[in-house]
C-alpha cells in the first residue's frame, strides 16, 4: 500500500455528481429512435461540487435530510458511481456496506455465502478461511449457519451481513445507515466493534441518521445539504447546526 | 497493469463466478452439466444426417470433420450468447457492491474455455475411432484455444458493455451469429468454392480460426503459420479496443442497469 505523505485516506476534489431523470427510459435502439422525445431526460444535480480530505484513522459522520446527496457521496468512494466532474482518490483497500447481504444467494448455506460475499469484498479463500469463525462468532448464528440463507429472519440476515463486512479488514471503511436494525443487544455489539475499529486506526465514513452515535462515535461530522456541504468539523457542532436548520 | 493486479487481488470472486457459471447453466435438468457435451453432438448428429444425404456433401470422414468444427464453434457461439448480457443481468450487485465489472465477462469466457477443453476429449476420440489417427500436432491446441478466447473476449468485452444501454445487441447478436456460422467452413469446405471468391471466406477471423483447428485434428498437419498469427494479432487488436469501450461504458452501469 502507498503511503501517503499526509496519510489521507480519501480525496475528494471538487466533485459534481448529476444523474438523468428519465420520464419513460427507452431500452432499445427503436424506442429511442422512434420516440426521441420520449427519451428526453432533466439533469437531476446530486452533489454540487464537494471537496473533503478525508484523514486514516477518522470517523466520519455525514449527515443531512434524504436526499441531500449523503448516499451518492459515498457511492461515489466506493466506486460504484463514477463523478461527472472532478476526481475522487482513495488509499488502501475500501469495503462498503451499502446494503445488507448483497450478493448473497437464498439457496446456500450462511457459512458458503460468507465465501460468495467475502469473494465479492476481493478476499482469497485462505483469507476467508482464517476469518471464517470470527465470522460466525460474531453474527451468534451457531448452528443456524449450515441453513440455507433463504429460511433466516430478516434479523439474522443482517447479521451474517454485518459480520462478514466488518471483518473484512479494509483500511476504509463505508458504512450506509445500517446500524439501525437488528436488536439492541446485537447494535449495541456493532458499536463496540466499530469502536474497536476506530482505536485501530481504521478510516470509517458513516451515513447516519442517529445523531446520537454522531456524537459518541465520529471524529468528524460532515453536514451535506442540497449536495453541497454545510457544516464541516466538530461532531456535536455539526449536528447541532444541522438541528438548527432542518430539525 | 491495474487490471492484472484487480484480477489477482479478486480470484476468488473469478473462481466462484466461473465455477456457477459452469455449473449453474444446467441446473434443474437431471442430466446437468452432461447437456453441454450433449448439446453439440446432437447438433452435429443433424448435419451429419442433413447434408450428406440430402446434400450430397462428398467429403471424406465428414462425421469427424464436422466434429472439428462444431464443437470449437460451440464454444465462440455460446460465449457470445451467454455473455452478452452478463453486464445487464448482474445490474443488482453491480448498484450494491464494488468489485472490478471485468470479472463478469471474463468469467463466462474461462468458463467456456473449460468447458471447451473438456470437450476436446469428444474431438480425439471421433479422431482416434473414426479412422483418421492422431499425430503430436494437436499439441498445437493450447495455442490456438487461447488466441480463440482472446478473440471472443474482446467482442464479449465490448458487446456485454453496450448490452446495458441498448438492450437490442442481444437480438442482434443472434441474428449475426447465424449468418457467421454460415460464413465459416463448418459444414462445407473452402474448397467448394473456386480460387477467386475463396478470400472472401478469409475475411471472417473463424475461418483462420476454424482451419487452425481442423489442421491439427483432421488434416493432422501443422496449422498455417501466418494465418495463425494473423489471427492472433487481429484478437489482441479486438481485445483492446473491446476493454477500451468497456472501461469507457463502465462508468454509467450502476447507473443504467
Amino acid at each position: 500500500m502507498k503511503k501517503n505523505v499526509n496519510d489521507i485516506a480519501i480525496q475528494v476534489k471538487n466533485v459534481e455528481k448529476s444523474f438523468k431523470i428519465y420520464y419513460d427510459k427507452a431500452h432499445t435502439l427503436k424506442e429511442t429512435m422512434l420516440f426521441w422525445k420520449r427519451n428526453q431526460n432533466e439533469l437531476f444535480h446530486a452533489l454540487k461540487g464537494v471537496s473533503m480530505d478525508i484523514k486514516k484513522g477518522e470517523t466520519v459522520a455525514l449527515i443531512g435530510v434524504n436526499g441531500s446527496g449523503k448516499s451518492t457521496l459515498l457511492k461515489l468512494m466506493t466506486k460504484i458511481y463514477y463523478p461527472t466532474k472532478g476526481q475522487i482518490i482513495t488509499h488502501g483497500k475500501v469495503t462498503s456496506l451499502l446494503e445488507l447481504g448483497a450478493g448473497f444467494h437464498q439457496d446456500f448455506t450462511g457459512r458458503e455465502n460468507i465465501y460468495f460475499n467475502a469473494a465479492i469484498f476481493g478476499l482469497t479463500k485462505q483469507e476467508i478461511d482464517k476469518r471464517l469463525d470470527t465470522i460466525i462468532e460474531f453474527s451468534e448464528l451457531g448452528d443456524f449457519i449450515d441453513n440455507p440463507v433463504r429460511t433466516y429472519s430478516s434479523g439474522m440476515y443482517m447479521r451474517l451481513a454485518f459480520s462478514i463486512a466488518i471483518n473484512v479488514d479494509a483500511d476504509i471503511l463505508l458504512i450506509d445507515e445500517i446500524l439501525a436494525v437488528g436488536d439492541q443487544h446485537f447494535q449495541e455489539k456493532c458499536f463496540a466493534k466499530l469502536q474497536e475499529l476506530k482505536e485501530s486506526d481504521k478510516t470509517i465514513v458513516i451515513v447516519t441518521h442517529n445523531l446520537d452515535q454522531v456524537k459518541s462515535l465520529c471524529t468528524r461530522g460532515i453536514w451535506i445539504d442540497e449536495g453541497k456541504i454545510a457544516f464541516d468539523g466538530d461532531p456535536s457542532k455539526a449536528v447541532e447546526e444541522y438541528l438548527k436548520k432542518r430539525g | 497493469m491495474e487490471l492484472f493486479k484487480n484480477l489477482y487481488q479478486y480470484r476468488e470472486l473469478l473462481k466462484t463466478n466461473v465455477q456457477k457459471e459452469i455449473r449453474g447453466k444446467y441446473k434443474g435438468s437431471f442430466l446437468g452439466i452432461l447437456w453441454s457435451f450433449l448439446n453439440p453432438l446432437l447438433m452435429v448428429l443433424v448435419y451429419a444426417i442433413v447434408f450428406p444425404y440430402i446434400m450430397r456433401m462428398q467429403q471424406e470422414h465428414y462425421l469427424v470433420y464436422l466434429i472439428t468444427g462444431v464443437i470449437p464453434w460451440n464454444f465462440f457461439n455460446l460465449a457470445i450468447v451467454t455473455g452478452a448480457n452478463c453486464i445487464w443481468i448482474n445490474g443488482g450487485i453491480i448498484k450494491k457492491v464494488y468489485f472490478p465489472r471485468e470479472i463478469l465477462p471474463i468469467s463466462v469466457v474461462a468458463a467456456g474455455l473449460i468447458n471447451f477443453l473438456i470437450s476436446c476429449i469428444i474431438i480425439l476420440l471421433f479422431v482416434v475411432f473414426g479412422g483418421i489417427g492422431i499425430t503430436l500436432h494437436v499439441l498445437w491446441l493450447p495455442i490456438i484455444a487461447l488466441v480463440q478466447s482472446i478473440f471472443t473476449l474482446g467482442i464479449l468485452f465490448a458487446l456485454s458493455a453496450i448490452d446495458v444501454y441498448a438492450r437490442d445487441i442481444e437480438y442482434l447478436v443472434q441474428f449475426f451469429l447465424q449468418l457467421l456460422f454460415y460464413a465459416t467452413p463448418i459444414l462445407y469446405t473452402t474448397s467448394m468454392f473456386p480460387e477467386q471468391v475463396r478470400w472472401i471466406l478469409y475475411l471472417n477471423p473463424m475461418t483462420h480460426i476454424i482451419d487452425a483447428y481442423r489442421s491439427i485434428f483432421y488434416y493432422g498437419t501443422m496449422p498455417n503459420l501466418a494465418s495463425l498469427l494473423y489471427i492472433a494479432g487481429l484478437s489482441i487488436l479486438i481485445l483492446v479496443v473491446g476493454y477500451l469501450i468497456f472501461k469507457k461504458l463502465e462508468k454509467g452501469f450502476a447507473e443504467e442497469v
